[in-house]
């Protein structure tokens, strides 16, 4: 339970309309897409740097906790607060400060949406490579702290690649800045780094320079169906082996593409044993060729069908479709866990055979579908989480999955991050020194463990 | 088939859909959680209270979140059969009360003996009364029909030239008692058509403002009349100018009379509602337009979430607004941006209303439009009522607009 001396706080800094106490209220704070919920002790809906800053001061001189929250898409539980304490929402901090594409850069709020960067770019003709499915509800913030990628970070790299400059709020309430608005700086610790993938343990994100791109001239979208799935992943490392670079290459099995042709009635294969989504852009000559390139390949590996997206509306609906997977296969069970090992690319047809031996020893039913060209898998597994069997089961077969991942050489997560559903995976991929590190920089930068506490630090 | 409450994964899709999430930016009004209210009620771990009902009003009933919704989920009953829950838990202001009392007794009172005449110029004047605040100035909201359309209208209206089939036509409260421009349009066009209309003289609210208000009780009665009176028989189709009215037809009593002896009258009823464009877009060779003219007039188009939403009439729409002679149709940026009509949400809710309201006018005016239609009665009351005395462009039903382009 909060003080009531630390309420009236809050409230002083951020008024009455700012904090959230009751208890329907909380409840909606308790949760993101993961599966695990703990109710905070209270809201607060910071309007200004100055604000966060003054919240930090009192949770830190209180020692409450506190997570920082911007949409609750995260799929590993990184925003439930589990140690309770104070929820900071930045939802409402959601102002594009700057828009300036001749320097490529923007300068924007936490709680900014991805989608609404990308719209007021579209203008100027220029957009913001990184692309998480969830990217028409999801923040800047959450997209910093679990360093997102998305199917084009293929092609472009993720969020970290794309951060300039970050204003940070620390524990103590001091406000530090590092990075600028060029995209070359090499000034000191490259610290944007550090909080990128920190899921809100070691300071909270109150601005952000992004760097931004010109939309490529041409775009081109394929859908090739293959008759089975060791096919459709040697195709993926054959295109990449090649040495091209699409800005996408998505792959799914047989499970998931019915089940967003259920949702989505695109007209999709629903025999193909499995399929890839690819999109290739740039100078349109270039375009052309790469496409006959990968025609080629997916052809010696016996691809089936190559069909191309017409126009920009049927590109966006096998866009749309491929963004609704995850939402899709909910319906599947009243449980979903979903997860992002990730591997060399050349790995990837073993993955996904290892990830198909499992659930069929387990008798579970998953999901393949993955960002193929950068080895990053995302097995879903439906199930019920009330029957305590079956779930015993889900939780040794990721166990298992996760192993298999490492001995092919990749790792835990590719882009979904750690949170509560990861932690006790660490010692997988980390020797004891290298976690020990880790937590001395925590140590150094919130001595309290005020923020996020109850995560992998 | 649509999919109970433990199926949402809260991927948090639904918010990016939810018009009152995008203006209030937190979690509790979002789909997503009151999906989750509606759960932790139902399974004891949360209270009802004032402030849950409250949260749970936060909503327009759009629809826009299960359309939206990957996992399918019927966002909708769950809304209502909480409304329910909660109006029995603590109780309802006492405006939104009088006006599911009067439609709730709109048929009895029109048809009862005795309470006839009484019963026509009381539902009018009380209704407006209930509806004329919120964020529409008094001044701007709209005058009564003289006479409800229906009282003036023959029960079979015959098709003018050789007849080609025969529909019903359910006007809705709207057009009975507000806009019989609309009424008149929608007539007007099927006989053009070469349809004779029945306009049977029971049917009354199709009960839509009630069920949004947890008033499921008193709905049934009325739901019970209108079944009883759209009986199809063979006619081609039960046109609807209104798509909440629609829906409610179409997708909602066939589920409150799953368990009742109406259950196949009411699916029969709605396998034959049809918005009243996605009609004539399956028939615009029945129409001929006056092509005489070189002044188009300018015209925009609001599609409300329930068209977009139900029936997917907005399409039929914009598609004959394009092709219809002396006409310019400029496609809005915001076309399907929610006005915060919302049923009676704008009388609820007016500030939040009216900050959607504010997103909306400030592109039909950047657009200079002669007319700006949309094909819901409550987006028209809201477009209609938030222009201001020096705003010129006309706000109709598209019907209005269609019929005053066919040839005399
Ligand atoms: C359907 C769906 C598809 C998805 N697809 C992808 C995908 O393709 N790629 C991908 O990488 N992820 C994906 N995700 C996961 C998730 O959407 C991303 O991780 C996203 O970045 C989370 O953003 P958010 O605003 O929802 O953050 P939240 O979930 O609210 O928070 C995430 C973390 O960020 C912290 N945080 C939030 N704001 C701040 C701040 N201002 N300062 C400090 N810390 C903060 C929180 O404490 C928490 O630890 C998907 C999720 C869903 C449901
Ligand atoms: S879109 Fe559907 S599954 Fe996703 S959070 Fe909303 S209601 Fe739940
Ligand atoms: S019905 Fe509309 S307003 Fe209500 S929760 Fe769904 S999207 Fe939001």
């Amino acid at each position: 339970m909060l003080s009531t001396q630390l309420k009236n706080q809050l409230i002083e800094i951020v008024g009455d309309q700012g904090v959230l106490d009751q208890p329907e209220q909380l409840a909606c704070y308790a949760y993101d897409a993961f599966i695990e919920e703990a109710l905070p002790d209270v809201v607060v809906f910071p309007k200004s740097t100055a604000d966060v800053s003054q919240i930090l001061k009192a949770a830190s001189k209180a020692g409450v906790p506190v997570t920082g929250r911007g949409a609750g898409t995260s799929v590993c539980g990184a925003p439930v607060p589990v140690r309770q304490g104070i929820v900071m929402g930045f939802s409402k901090m959601d102002k594009i400060i700057e828009v300036n594409t001749r320097d490529r850069y923007v300068v924007v709020q936490p709680g900014v949406v991805n989608a609404d960067i990308q719209r007021a770019l579209a203008p100027f003709g220029f957009f913001y490579p990184p692309d998480p499915g969830s990217m028409n509800t999801s923040t800047i913030g959450g997209n910093i702290a679990l360093n997102a990628g998305g199917p084009r970070c293929l092609k472009y790299g993720v969020t970290v690649d794309y951060v300039l400059g970050l204003e940070v709020v620390l524990a103590s309430g001091e406000i530090i800045r590092f990075g600028s608005k060029n995209v070359k700086d090499v000034t000191g610790y490259k610290l944007s780094s550090l909080f990128c993938g920190s899921e809100g343990t070691l300071g909270i994100i109150t601005e952000a320079i992004l760097k931004v791109m010109p939309k490529p001239e041409a775009v081109r979208t394929l859908m090739v169906t293959f008759g089975d799935l060791d096919s459709t992943a040697k195709a993926v490392t054959d295109i990449i082996g090649s040495g091209i670079i699409p800005a996408a290459m998505e792959l799914m099995d047989q499970m998931t593409l019915n089940a967003i042709e259920d949702a989505a009635g695109l007209g999709l294969d629903r025999k193909a044993a499995g399929s890839l989504l690819i999109e290739i852009d740039g100078v349109a000559e270039a375009c052309d060729k790469q496409l006959k390139q990968i025609v080629e390949k997916v052809n010696e590996n016996g691809a089936i069908k190559i069909e191309e997206a017409a126009t920009d509306i049927e590109r966006e609906r096998l866009w749309t479709a491929r963004r609704s997977a995850y939402g899709v296969f909910a319906k599947i069970a009243p449980d979903i866990l979903s997860e992002d090992v990730t591997v060399p690319v050349s790995q990837v047809p073993e993955m996904i055979r290892t990830i198909n031996d499992i659930g069929e020893r387990y008798d579970l039913t998953i999901g393949v579908l993955a960002h193929a060209g950068d080895g990053n898998m995302h097995p879903m597994i439906a199930a019920d989480r009330s029957d305590k069997a079956q779930w015993e089961k889900v939780e040794r077969a990721f166990t298992e999955i996760f192993q298999a991942a490492v001995r092919l050489g990749g790792t835990l997560s590719g882009e979904h991050g750690i949170g509560l559903a990861k932690s006790a995976f660490i010692p997988l991929v980390m020797n004891r020194e290298t976690v020990s590190f880790m937590k001395k920089i925590k140590q150094a930068v919130d001595p309290g463990q005020i923020l996020n506490p109850g995560k992998f630090v | 088939m649509k999919q109970g409450l433990q199926n949402c994964g809260k991927c948090g899709l639904c918010l990016s859909a939810c018009p009152v999430y995008g203006i209030l930016k937190e979690e509790q009004v979002s789909p997503r959680a009151k999906l989750q209210l509606i759960k932790s009620h139902d399974n004891k771990s949360l209270e009802s209270t004032q402030g849950l009902k409250e949260i749970v009003s936060r909503c327009l009933m759009c629809g826009s979140c299960a359309a939206a919704c990957p996992a399918g989920i019927d966002h909708y009953s769950k809304f209502m059969e909480m409304r329910k829950q909660m109006v029995a838990d603590h109780g309802e202001s006492p405006a939104i009360k009088s006006m599911i009392y009067l439609l709730g007794r709109e048929y009895r009172l029109k048809f009862g003996t005795g309470l006839a005449k009484t019963g026509q110029k009381m539902i009018p004047d009380a209704l407006a009364r209930s509806f004329k605040l919120g964020n529409i100035p008094i001044k701007n909201f709209p005058t009564l029909n003289p006479k409800p359309f229906r009282t003036q209208q023959e029960v079979i209206v015959p098709a003018a030239g050789d007849p080609v089939g025969s529909v019903i036509y359910f006007t809705g409260c709207a057009t009975n008692y507000l806009y019989e421009d609309a009424g008149k349009a929608t007539i007007g066009v099927l006989q053009h058509m070469g349809y004779q209309v029945i306009i049977p003289e029971k049917q009354c609210c199709c009960s839509v403002p009630m069920l949004f208000h947890g008033a499921q009780d008193q709905a049934m009665s009325n739901i019970r009349a209108n079944i009883e009176a759209l009986d199809p028989g063979d006619v081609e189709a039960i046109i609807v100018d209104c798509s909440t009215c629609g829906e409610a037809l179409e997708n909602e009593y066939p589920k409150l009379m799953e368990q009742g002896d109406d259950h196949a009258a009411a699916t029969q009823i709605a396998s034959k509602v049809t918005h009243i464009f996605s009609f004539v877009n399956d028939h615009m060779d029945l129409l001929t337009f006056d092509t005489a003219g070189d002044n188009p007039s300018t015209v925009t188009y609001h599609a409300p979430c329930h068209t977009r939403n139900n029936s997917q009439g907005h399409l039929a729409v914009e598609s004959i607004l394009k092709q219809l002679p002396n006409t310019d149709y400029r496609p809005s940026p915001d076309r399907d941006q929610c006005c915060g009509g919302g049923g009676t949400f704008f009388y609820e809710h007016p500030q939040v209303a009216g900050e959607m309201m504010a997103q909306k006018l400030t592109s039909v005016r950047n657009m200079e439009v002669d007319y700006w239609v949309t094909d819901c009665p409550v987006c028209r009351l809201n477009l209609a009522g938030n222009l201001e005395p020096q705003d010129t462009m006309q706000v109709v039903h598209p019907i209005t607009f269609l019929y005053n382009a066919l040839k005399a």
